[in-house]
C-alpha cells in the first residue's frame, strides 16, 4: 500500500518554500501591517538622515547606515513577532504542520516572506542616493557595500525574530524577547557599552568578551566601510542559519 | 493483548485487535498512549480501519477523541504504541502519512484574512497540486462544498457553515485514501448536516474515514462501526448492528446501550 514515499525532493522543497512565502507575502499585504510599517520607517529613517546629512553636508550616507541598527532592533521585530505567534493563536500552526512539509520549508517560507519586506523599507531610502547623485559623485561601491551590510543584518534579525516568534504565541511578548536580543547583539558593539561592562569585572573582561564573540557591529561595520571580510559574511551566514535551523527545531518538537 | 479490569467484555478491546484487522488496514493503532505529565490523555487504544469503512469515534468532551486524531495525523507523536496510516508510520514517515492523510482538526483553523479561492488554491498547492490539476481540484471542491456563493469572499467573512465546508474541501483537495474528522458537523445547521452525512457516505469507495462526535445521533447515521472512548480509554469498538441487536434484546435502545457501556466503565473505577 506503500503508494507515496516520507522524502522530499529539492523541487519539492522549494515549491513548498515558494508557496509558504507567498502566502504570508500576501498575508503582510492584506492587512495594513506591510504599508504601515514601510511608510513609518521610510519617514523615520529618511527623516533622521536628512537632518544630519543637512547639518553635515557628506556626499555618502554612512550616517544612514550607523543609524539603521537601532532603527531596525524596533522595526524588524514588529515584522517577525506574528509569523509564528500568530499560527500559534489561531491554531493555523496544526493545519500548516500536517500538511506534508518540512518544518524547515515552513521556517524558510516565512523568513522568506519577511526579508520581502524588509527589501520594501530598504527600497524607501531610494531617494537618497538618487538625491546624492543629483548633488555630487558619492562613492556608489561604498553605498552599496552598506546596503549589502543591512541585507545581511536584516537577513539574521529576521531569522532571529522568526525563531523567538515560534516559542510563543503571544506576539508582544514576541517582540519583547526579539527587540531585547537584538539590543544585545547591536550594543554589545558600542564602545561605551564595552567600557562599562569591562569595568564591572575588568579579569573576566565581559564587555570585550561580547564584542569579539557575538557581536553584530564589528562585522556590519566590515560592511558599512566598505572592506567585506569573509568572517563578516560567515557570521551573518552562520547565525541566520542556526536561527532557521533552532526555528524548524522548535516547530518540529513544540507541538500541543 | 490481555482484557482490561473492568473492559466491557462484550464490546471493549478485550478482543485481539487481530481478530478485527481488515485484509489492508489503512488505519492501524496498536496500544496508543499519550502522556501529558501525570495526565494520561489517551490509554493503550488499539484498533484499525480498512478501505471503505467509515467509523465513528464517540466519547464525551476531553474523552481522548481529538489527542487520537491528532497523533494519526502526525501533530502529536503518541508517547508509547505505533499507529500507521496506509502503512507508513506516523513518527518515522510523517510525510508519507500527511500524504495520504485528509484531517479537519476540531477548531477548523484557517487562514482568515485569505480569500477562499486562494486558500484552496494554497492548500492545493502544498500538496503538490499544480496547474490545471489545481484548478480542476479547487473547482471540485468549490462544486462540491458549494461554495459557490463566497469563493470570492475572505474567510473570515463567511459563517461557521461555510467555514466547515472549506475546512472540509480543503481537506479533500489531494483526494487522500484516509480522512480524519474531528467534530465535522459543529457549527453546522440540520440541513447542512444531512448533505454532509451523504456527502461522507459518497466518499466511502477507497478510502477509510475516521470521524468524530460526541453526538450519538450523527455518528449512527454514518458509520457502521463505533469507537467508543471515555477518560482516555477505549471502550467499544463494535458494529452499529451489534449495538442494535444488544438494545433489542435488552429491549431499550442504543443510546441507554451506549450509556451502559460508559457506565459501567465509570463504575469500577478506571482512572480519570
Amino acid at each position: 500500500m506503500k503508494a507515496s514515499t516520507n522524502t522530499l525532493g529539492p523541487g519539492q522543497f522549494v515549491a513548498g518554500v515558494a508557496t509558504i512565502c507567498g502566502r504570508e507575502l500576501s498575508a503582510y499585504f492584506d492587512s495594513a501591517i506591510a504599508y504601515v510599517y514601510t511608510i513609518a520607517f521610510t519617514v523615520l529613517a529618511n527623516s533622521i538622515f536628512m537632518n544630519e546629512f543637512f547639518l553635515t553636508g557628506n556626499l555618502d550616507m554612512t550616517g544612514y547606515f550607523d543609524l539603521l541598527p537601532l532603527l531596525l532592533c524596533f522595526f524588524l521585530p514588529a515584522v517577525t513577532m506574528r509569523l509564528w505567534a500568530e499560527e500559534r493563536k489561531t491554531r493555523t500552526v496544526e493545519l500548516l504542520l500536517t500538511l506534508p512539509i518540512h518544518p524547515l520549508q515552513a521556517a524558510v517560507g516565512k523568513y522568506l516572506a519577511a526579508f520581502g519586506l524588509y527589501k520594501l523599507f530598504l527600497l524607501g531610502s531610494l531617494p537618497i542616493p538618487i538625491m546624492l547623485a543629483a548633488l555630487g559623485e558619492p562613492d556608489f561601491g561604498l553605498i552599496a557595500s552598506g546596503y549589502l551590510g543591512l541585507l545581511a543584518f536584516g537577513s539574521m534579525f529576521l531569522a532571529l525574530g522568526n525563531f523567538l516568534s515560534a516559542l510563543s504565541s503571544d506576539q508582544i511578548v514576541a517582540f519583547v524577547v526579539t527587540t531585547v536580543l537584538g539590543f544585545v547583539f547591536v550594543l554589545s558593539g558600542n564602545d561605551q557599552v564595552v567600557a562599562v561592562l569591562d569595568g564591572l569585572a575588568p579579569s573576566l573582561a565581559l564587555g570585550t568578551l561580547l564584542y569579539e564573540s557575538i557581536s553584530v557591529m564589528p562585522h556590519y561595520e566590515s560592511f558599512v566601510r566598505g572592506a567585506i571580510e569573509l568572517s563578516s559574511v560567515l557570521y551573518f551566514a552562520l547565525f541566520s542559519g542556526l536561527f532557521l535551523w533552532a526555528n524548524a527545531l522548535v516547530l518540529e518538537k513544540n507541538r500541543a | 493483548m490481555a482484557a482490561r479490569p473492568g473492559s466491557n467484555r462484550r464490546f471493549g478491546p478485550a478482543d485481539p485487535p487481530s481478530h478485527r484487522l481488515p485484509p489492508d488496514p489503512m488505519i492501524q493503532v496498536e496500544n496508543v498512549s499519550k502522556r501529558y505529565g501525570s495526565h494520561l490523555a489517551v490509554d493503550n487504544v488499539s484498533f484499525s480501519i480498512g478501505e471503505g469503512e467509515i467509523v465513528g469515534f464517540l466519547g464525551p468532551n476531553g474523552a481522548g477523541k481529538s489527542t487520537l486524531l491528532k497523533m494519526i495525523c502526525t501533530w502529536l507523536p503518541p508517547s508509547s504504541g505505533k499507529i500507521t496510516v496506509c502503512g507508513h508510520d506516523v513518527v518515522t514517515e510523517p510525510l508519507a502519512v500527511r500524504r495520504c492523510l485528509g484531517y479537519l482538526p476540531e477548531h477548523n483553523a484557517l487562514y482568515d484574512t485569505m480569500r477562499v479561492d486562494r486558500f484552496l488554491a494554497f492548500m492545493g498547492k502544498m500538496h503538490g497540486l499544480r496547474g490545471g490539476e489545481l484548478r480542476d481540484r479547487v473547482t471540485w471542491a468549490v462544486e462540491t462544498c458549494a461554495l459557490q456563493l463566497v469563493v470570492k469572499k475572505r474567510v473570515n467573512q463567511c459563517s461557521k457553515g461555510f467555514r466547515q465546508r472549506i475546512g472540509l474541501g480543503a481537506s479533500l483537495l489531494h483526494d487522500p485514501k484516509v480522512i480524519l474528522l474531528d467534530e465535522p458537523t459543529h457549527g453546522l445547521d440540520p440541513l447542512q448536516v444531512v448533505a454532509f452525512r451523504d456527502f461522507i457516505l459518497g466518499l466511502r469507495e477507497g478510502r477509510a474515514i475516521l470521524f468524530s462526535s460526541h453526538i450519538l445521533n450523527e455518528v449512527t447515521s454514518i458509520s457502521e462501526r463505533l469507537l467508543i472512548i471515555n477518560r482516555s480509554i477505549l471502550l467499544a469498538d463494535t458494529p452499529l448492528a451489534d449495538l442494535n441487536q444488544r438494545a433489542e434484546d435488552e429491549g431499550t435502545n442504543i443510546e441507554r446501550v451506549v450509556l451502559d457501556i460508559v457506565q459501567t466503565r465509570d463504575a469500577v473505577g478506571q482512572p480519570a
